[in-house]
């Protein structure tokens, strides 16, 4: 973490284009930057929108760590720089789809690279892959969802050094996988979707130090025992044995079976050591009896989502709630019975989901014996906000007065529930909700009325309700508000939405008719989408003057203006690739006319 | 003023710049020190050389800890940095820990 006037030196380095002139010729003290102030600044530059190739040059010596994730600009020019640091440790350039194979030529050779990200750059293929294979020194290696084919990763087996692949999306086969088995360092390996079946995954056995592996969308059925593993992700397999054979059980973190199918249940998960399991995903599976929980004692993090749990089976999960901290059971057929059951077992939970699930207010009733919850989602449920007490008492049961005991509350969803008006009153003396979801069109201003006295509102979400002018201008909201959705609140008008806004400048107001963003949105919130295109054109723009690579022909050059502005409206220019240069080259040569 | 409650920073080129120890303080680095035990010169004579940090950016830092102590007061108001001074300084801060 920078120190305070560091973070504002930063800042002021890189307020705007002149700024950076006026520090860009100072290269003795660029090369002397200590790493982390240097990585920290090429970040803030790169947030700015005011990085671009040749500037690239003066962090030569200086910088470790560069992640480029998601920058459509970065192309061959950017790597050619890149290729020239010396110190370069991580090179992150996920998502950057102008990165070629031949690209990554300058990147051939470099001495302290360690981790490279090339995730998703579609147009690296295997030719790439044998320039990346001259880095001896790569640690860390993700090429995902690249061009890469069986062949590009046979050839990854000559970088020993390797620790974590990340060979997600690609069709490795078990031959692939098995030339692959010299990467005996090999920690971290992801082949979600590759072509590996049950003979491939044998071969994993020689990789004596695999401690996460990641299946998901793969042929295996069988996976043989791995002893250091400690992460397995294996949604949507079939699985009929895990982790059977002869060494010592692996101590097992996180499993996911998010989507699999069991041949059976009892005996694919009786090899797994539960003692050190705290995340288990088992959300969409077939799993039926669930009688493998009563075991995982140590469980913090469950998913039972869209799974057979209901009523009849909630017991083993009550058996191991001592530790659990987040618990999802949307869409089961838990109701408020089950509810029932696992009340007084939770007490550390933290995190609850029940939306689309049959519960109702009864089981509401129960969250005051779960005193930790700090996020509940109740959503799509047939919860009403009351309960009806047979007997004397004519009034209504507020059933939300039962959350008003949890003193860390800090996110509710009560999306699409039956709550009304009335119902809601409790929830004006939540203390510490944070964020707050409701749609329904039985709620009105008097809904919103309740919400002013919340002290720590930031997100509120407040849809399709009968909300009028009024009842908004009325509105008085903790100056905590950061976001505000009115999305289908029918009756409000343009005017009283801005009025809203002006009073209130610090939050975000989104609507049908507009979309008013703070105003005080200077660089240090982080700009929405549309100000992104639009600074990413003008300082494009500017680029064009400074940085011109020998291959670059301007269009202005190739075509005279008159031939320019008849391109524009024949039929020819829609052939042309319409990247944004050219779009903003289009409306140059419009607004010169 | 006492001249037990001041302190003397001196600059790269010798230049000498007499501040409140409250103020000196807001550096980790100078608070450290002054404030340990052993017999840093500098905690005995209450002054401090910084053979590494030019005038102009001493200067600047001094009227940072000052700058700092109000805004910590509840004065809010910017702090300007010349963006020709922003290299010098960041590695200035990043010695001093403000």
């Amino acid at each position: 973490m920078e120190s305070e006037l560091v973070r504002l030196c930063i800042e002021a380095a890189c307020e705007n284009r002149e700024s950076v002139e006026k520090w860009r010729g100072q290269r003795r003290s660029l090369e002397r930057l200590p790493s982390h102030l240097a990585d920290a600044f090429l970040r803030r530059l790169i947030h700015r929108r005011l990085l671009f190739p040749s500037l690239l040059e003066v962090f030569k010596h200086s910088v470790e760590k560069i992640d480029l994730r998601g920058e459509k600009s970065v192309d061959a020019e950017w790597m050619a720089y890149l290729g020239a640091f010396h110190y370069l440790r991580s090179l992150n350039v996920a998502d950057c789809h102008k990165v070629t194979s031949s690209a990554l030529w300058p990147i051939t050779g470099m001495t302290s690279l360690k981790e490279l990200d090339l995730s998703r750059c579609m147009k690296v293929t295997d030719a790439g892959i044998k320039h990346i294979i001259s880095i001896s020194t790569l640690e860390k290696l993700y090429v995902s969802e690249t061009g890469l084919t069986t062949n590009g990763v046979t050839l990854i087996s000559s970088l020993k050094n390797l620790s974590l692949l990340d060979l997600g999306g690609l069709p490795v086969t078990d031959q692939a996988l098995s030339s692959l088995q010299v990467l005996t360092e090999l920690q971290y390996l992801d082949i979600w979707g590759s072509e590996v079946s049950n003979k491939g995954a044998a071969v994993l056995q020689k990789f004596s130090k695999l401690s996460f592996l990641n299946l998901a969308w793969t042929n295996v059925t069988k996976l043989p025992n791995l002893p250091s593993l400690k992460c397995l992700h294996m949604s949507n397999c079939t699985i009929s044995s895990l982790l059977e054979g002869d060494g010592g059980k692996p101590p097992l973190k996180k499993l996911i079976f998010s989507g699999s199918k069991f041949e059976n249940e009892a005996e694919a998960l009786m090899h797994i050591e539960t003692s050190f399991l705290s995340f288990l995903d088992v959300s969409n599976s077939s799993l039926q009896r669930f009688c493998f929980l009563p075991n995982m004692e140590a469980l913090k993090h469950l998913d039972l989502s869209s799974s057979i749990m209901g009523d009849d089976l909630v017991e083993h999960v009550a058996c191991i709630g001592a530790n659990l901290r987040n618990l999802n059971l949307s869409k089961t057929r838990v109701s408020s019975a089950g509810v029932g059951i696992l009340a007084g077992h939770l007490p550390n939970l933290e995190i609850l989901s029940l939306s689309y699930t049959p519960i109702d207010d009864v089981a509401v009733s129960y969250f005051s014996m779960m005193p930790l919850l700090r996020a509940v989602d109740l959503s799509n449920t047939n919860v009403k906000g009351f309960i009806h007490q047979e007997g004397a008492n004519p009034d209504l049961f507020l059933s939300l007065k039962a959350l008003e005991s949890l003193n860390h509350l800090e996110r509710l969803d009560l999306e699409q529930t039956h709550v009304r008006d009335a119902a809601l009153k409790p929830l004006s003396s939540f203390q510490e909700l944070k964020d707050l979801s409701l749609r329904s069109a039985f709620l009105t201003d008097v809904s919103l009325h309740y919400l002013s006295s919340l002290p720590k509102l930031t997100n509120l979400s407040f849809h399709d309700a009968v909300l009028s002018n009024s009842g908004l201008n009325l509105f008085n909201p903790s100056a905590t508000l950061k976001k505000m959705d009115l999305c289908g609140c029918w009756l409000l008008t343009e005017d009283a939405i801005l009025s809203f806004c002006k009073k209130y400048t610090q939050t975000e107001v989104r609507h049908e008719l507009v979309h008013v963003l703070p105003s005080n949105s200077n660089g240090s919130t982080s700009p929405s989408p549309s100000l992104l295109t639009s600074r990413t054109l003008l300082v494009n723009q500017k680029q064009g003057n400074i940085s011109i690579s020998p291959s670059f022909v301007d269009q202005r050059l190739k075509y005279n203006r008159e031939e320019l502005l008849s391109l524009q409206y024949s039929s020819l220019s829609r052939a042309i690739p319409l990247d944004r240069g050219s779009t903003l080259l289009m409306n140059q040569s419009s607004s010169m006319s | 003023m006492k001249k037990e409650d001041m302190v003397k920073l001196i600059s790269a080129e010798g230049f000498e710049f007499v501040i409140d120890k409250d103020a000196a303080m807001v550096s980790q680095t100078i608070y450290n020190m002054l404030t340990s035990p052993g017999s840093f010169a500098e905690t005995q004579h209450g002054e401090v050389t910084f053979p590494e940090i030019s005038t102009t950016i001493l200067e600047k830092i001094c009227k940072y800890f000052y700058w700092h102590l109000q805004f910590a007061s509840g004065k809010e108001t910017e702090f300007p940095i010349e963006p020709e001074l922003t290299l010098e300084l960041m590695m200035a801060a990043n010695y001093l820990h403000t």
